[in-house]
């Protein structure tokens, strides 16, 4: 069990619901992948869109919703989509997601930073989507986010962890949960994650988009578990030559 | 009278509640902004809407 946002849960192991073929994939999800935290975007419904199902009728009722900001431009943006989702879900977990950028899809960090400032005060649990930058999240820390969400590669490139020398510095420094988010495309690429200490993972793209979603949640739900256990236990140093596992003496000699 | 919907205009005469059922959604599972601004679901059926307000309607959809 580990302790964010208010809550207790068991799996270090979140997941987003865009991409999925089918919604009904969730409840199984949940319970057959233990997944306690799904997120979820905000889009007009009705005429003149193509969105006619609500994702929220297909989340279980004990598990926890993550509104994103996405498609906001900006904090004004961002702050009225974390309004309509607290409104519609009783939920007051908002992960902040500014993207000016559609090439890359980087987060806009000084946007996010005034997003979660007002956010903060208006009494959210705010998880802030982060270029990572060590300074911004202390900054985030500051200000009483409940986590940062850095990215391991731009989102939907399933790279996986392509910034380790930037994001092992907020692993090492901030004391707020990190949750590496984006661009994870393997259960390996998660496991390194949590080697590296991250305290979760927020995983869409390498689950939604596979032949199997259910399976691979399954997969994903397992390689967080090991790396999580590796962390716990210390990851070993490396050596330059051979250290035999064997002893070394008293070999037979016929 | 004519209102603007998600950016398409509609002739419609009622209140959101109104509106929103007659659009075939489910109340409980959307949010509705008029120019803007947020509408409190407790204030649904007692807000008409006026000639040329800009309506949008929003709901949840999977995002990561």
């Amino acid at each position: 069990m580990f302790e964010i946002g208010g809550k207790m849960l068991k799996s270090r192991l979140f997941v987003g619901t865009g991409k999925l073929p089918d919604y009904s994939l969730i409840e199984k999800m949940y319970y057959e992948a233990g997944i306690e935290v799904f997120a979820v975007a905000v889009r007009r419904i009705g005429p003149n869109t193509k969105h006619i199902k609500n994702v929220l009728e297909y989340i279980p009722k004990d598990a926890t919703i993550m509104v994103n900001t996405s498609g906001a431009q900006d904090h004004k943006e961002a702050v009225k989509i974390a309004m309509i989702g607290r409104e519609l879900t009783n939920s007051d977990w908002v992960k902040v997601e500014i993207e000016k950028d559609t090439k890359y899809l980087f987060p806009d960090n000084y946007e996010t930073l005034k997003t979660c400032e007002i956010l903060v005060k208006e009494g959210f649990k705010v998880f802030p989507y982060i270029y990572p930058d060590l300074n911004i999240a202390k900054e985030l820390e500051q200000i009483g986010v409940e986590a940062v969400m850095p990215l391991g590669s731009p989102i939907g490139t399933n790279k996986g962890i392509g910034c380790e020398v930037l994001l092992k510095p907020i692993i090492n420094e901030v004391k707020i949960p990190v949750i590496i988010d984006a661009g994870i495309g393997r259960p390996s690429h998660a496991a390194q994650a949590m080697e590296m200490g991250a305290d979760a993972v927020l995983i869409n793209t390498a689950i939604a988009t596979s032949a199997d979603p259910l399976k691979m949640a399954i997969a994903f739900a397992k390689a967080v578990e090991a790396g999580r256990l590796a962390f716990e236990v210390g990851i070993l140093k490396e050596y330059e030559y051979a250290q035999a596992s064997s002893p070394l003496e008293d070999f037979i000699s016929g | 009278m004519l209102i603007r919907v998600n950016d398409k205009e509609m002739e419609f005469c009622g209140n959101i509640l109104d509106l929103v059922l007659s659009l075939n959604l489910n109340p409980k599972t959307c949010a509705v902004l008029v120019n803007g601004e947020i509408v409190k679901k407790n204030d649904w059926e007692s807000f008409v809407l006026k000639d040329g307000d800009y309506v949008e309607i929003v709901s949840f959809v999977g995002g990561g």
